[in-house]
Order: C-alpha cells, then sequence, then structure tokens
C-alpha cells in the first residue's frame, strides 16, 4: 500500500532528525522552549511539503526553512509563525538518556564548541552549522542566498574566532 | 584548534546524537497539522487594513480638495496632505506586497531582509512625521474646514504666516538629509542610533540592527 502523505513526511523528518535537532538546540538557549521550536519547524515543514520542488535538493530545501523558523523564534518574532493552540507538551526528539542535551555525554571539547555556536549572531550560527554539517560553500550559499567567496570568507572569520576562544581557555586552565 | 579538529568534534556530536536521538512519531502524530495551514498571517492582515484606512483618507482628502478648489490655501494644504496620505499608501501596498512574498523556503538573506523590513514599518511613519512638520499647519486648516465648516487662515496675522513660510522652507533641506540618514545602513552612526533609540519602539530598533547585520554579512 502507497504510505500517506503524513507516514512519507514522517519519515523525512525521521531521515533528517539530526539536523533539526541541532539546529534547534544552537537557537534555543532555554531548554523549556526547545519543544516550542521544534513542534514549529515541523508545522512549518509540513506545511511547506507539498510545495517542495524535487528539483532542488530536499536538505537544502529543509535547512532554508528549519533555519527561517529558527532565527524568527530566536528573535521572537511571535507574528511570523504559527500559533502555540497547535502545539503539544511532548517534545519531537527524545534522547535515550532523557530529553536533555546537556545530559549528552559528551566531551568538553564538543561542549565548549556548541556554547560557542550558541554565542554566534544569527547568521554566523547558520553558516556554522551548515559548514560543521559538511555542506560544500555552494550549498551553503544557495541556503542563505550570499555568494560562495562571502560564504568562503565568514567560515574562515568564524574559524579564527573558534580557535581564539579555545586558545583562551586553555591557556586560563578550563 | 584547526579545522580539522573543529570537524572531528563535530563528528563526535553527531556519533554520539546518532545512537541516542529518536524521533517521537506519536508526537507529530499529535500535532492536527492539517489545521495548521489554516492559519492566517497576522501581519498581511494589518498592513491589509492600513492600505484600506490610507485609501479612505485619500478618497476624503481629494474630495476635500476638489470642493475647495477655487480657495487656494485650503486646495494647496489639502494637496499636502493628500501627497502624505499618498506616501502611507505606497509604504503600506509595499509592506502588504514583502509580506506576501514570505516563503521560508526561499534563501535565509532574502526572507530574514524582507521580514525585517516589515518589522520596522514604524520608521515610515517616524519619517513622514518629520517630513510633515515644516507643513504642519495644513493639519489644522484642513481639520478644521472638514470637521466645522471653520476657515482659520484668514484670521492669521499675515507677518507671521510669510516668516513662517520661509523658515519651513530653509528648513526642509536639512530636514531631508537627517530623514535620508536615518536608515539602517547607517546604524554605525552614533548619533543616528542614539535618534533611532529615542524615536523608534524596540521592534524598529531591533529590525534596523539586524538588517545593518545583514549588510555587514553580505560584505
Amino acid at each position: 500500500m502507497e504510505p500517506t502523505k503524513k507516514e512519507k513526511f514522517i519519515s523525512v523528518i525521521d531521515e533528517h532528525k539530526r539536523i533539526i535537532y541541532k539546529i534547534v538546540n544552537s537557537y534555543c538557549p532555554q531548554r523549556e522552549d526547545r519543544k516550542d521550536l521544534e513542534q514549529e519547524i515541523v508545522i512549518q515543514l509540513w506545511n511547506a511539503f507539498d510545495n517542495y520542488n524535487p528539483k532542488y535538493k530536499f536538505t537544502t530545501w529543509m535547512y532554508r526553512i528549519a533555519l527561517n523558523t529558527a532565527i524568527s523564534f530566536y528573535r521572537k518574532e511571535k507574528k511570523w509563525y504559527q500559533k502555540n493552540d497547535f502545539f503539544n507538551d511532548e517534545s519531537v526528539f527524545c534522547l535515550e538518556d532523557g530529553n536533555n542535551v546537556e545530559a549528552l555525554e559528551l566531551s568538553a571539547n564538543v561542549k565548549l564548541l556548541q556554547e560557542f555556536i550558541q554565542k554566534l549572531k544569527e547568521l554566523d550560527k547558520a553558516i556554522m552549522l551548515l559548514y560543521l554539517e559538511e555542506n560544500s560553500y555552494e550549498e551553503i550559499a544557495d541556503i542563505l542566498g550570499v555568494s560562495t567567496t562571502n560564504v568562503g570568507t565568514k567560515i574562515g572569520r568564524i574559524k579564527v574566532k573558534i580557535k581564539k576562544e579555545f586558545d583562551k581557555i586553555k591557556s586560563h586552565g578550563r | 584548534m584547526e579545522d580539522k579538529e573543529i570537524r572531528e568534534l563535530f563528528a563526535e556530536y553527531n556519533d554520539k546524537l546518532d545512537s541516542v536521538l529518536s524521533l517521537n512519531k506519536a508526537s507529530i502524530e499529535k500535532m492536527k497539522l492539517n489545521n495548521t495551514k489554516k492559519q492566517t498571517n497576522k501581519i498581511l492582515i494589518l498592513r491589509s487594513i492600513e492600505v484600506v484606512f490610507f485609501l479612505m483618507v485619500m478618497i476624503v482628502l481629494g474630495k476635500f480638495t476638489a470642493d475647495h478648489w477655487g480657495v487656494l490655501h485650503l486646495a494647496v494644504s489639502g494637496i499636502i496632505l493628500y501627497v502624505f496620505a499618498l506616501i502611507a499608501l505606497i509604504g503600506s501596498i509595499g509592506e502588504v506586497a514583502l509580506a506576501a512574498q514570505i516563503d521560508y523556503a526561499k534563501p535565509i538573506i532574502e526572507i530574514r531582509e524582507k521580514i525585517e523590513k516589515i518589522n520596522m514599518h514604524s520608521l515610515l511613519f517616524i519619517k513622514l512625521a518629520f517630513l510633515s512638520a515644516p507643513v504642519w499647519w495644513t493639519y489644522p486648516i484642513v481639520a478644521l474646514a472638514y470637521f466645522f465648516d471653520f476657515d482659520i487662515f484668514p484670521h492669521l496675522d499675515a507677518a507671521f504666516v510669510h516668516r513662517y513660510i520661509i523658515i519651513n522652507a530653509l528648513l526642509l533641506i536639512p530636514l531631508i538629509w537627517f530623514l535620508k540618514k536615518l536608515s539602517y545602513i547607517n546604524m554605525h552612526i552614533k548619533w543616528v542610533r542614539k535618534t533611532i533609540n529615542i524615536l523608534a519602539s524596540a521592534n524598529t530598533k531591533k529590525a534596523m540592527e539586524f538588517l545593518n547585520d545583514i549588510e555587514e554579512f553580505k560584505k
């Protein structure tokens, strides 16, 4: 039997859950708000699902919607996203060790990298997430709507900042 | 910390997530997704109401000007206010057009610019208020004539009117320069930032700062 639209949608979200989860964690410093942003991204993806043009890469389409939603949410632009009436109390994503990303057993350096990404400005955060997700400069430029040269320059600058941040922490013996 | 090390850290994070992250399908099932599509965009409605309001104002002012065409000061006052209403109407139509183009599947910079330009909409009204300062007399003249059928102009002192017209005409150029400067691309200028802080709402200021960040980002 042919899967329904909802089944197809759920399978797509399942396939890309890691990306959405990381976007939510990077743009939502408050743990208690994360459920709302997860659901908001799912709703925006669902509403745009019928209009997805297979001519383009699925991840490009998904990144754009998830990041645009996350930035609006982060900037508390409530008028630009759906009302909470459709939200429920459950998280869209679950972690084996409970719904707490802080509880994940990650190395100190990974946690530092996460913290650093959270502290970046909205657009820098997007570019860094896309870069670390192994997207090419062309893909990042396409998702953001800037030139590849611009992407290269930005990534270079952010990496210098990360390096400095890590060096500073090392020298303080954290 | 080299690029390779940063990527390795992120790969470690990915590996960890792959082993512990799962999708709560029941949560999506519960979401009543089919109903969410019918949500109306509040901004689009608000701006459309604004368009209707300014259209009505223009109809009233157009009729006022036509009715008083033979009385120079009333006709001129009516035309001046008509032009202001027209600028506001064009601004609001532009906002409706921008709001209708908001599609999260489009490139992030393009969408953020459109959203923030809509968010800083109140700046247009601040500018219009300033621009109308040299011709503020048009407001009482038109209001009194329209609502009370009373023409105040013949009761004004002629010397005062002449002085007023000359001073305000001289003020016009610096005022236009000042208003041109009040733009998000000038947010790095201290006095522009301070003026925006005083005159604009927190949302307008936030939108202007973000548009300025976008400009920087594109460099």
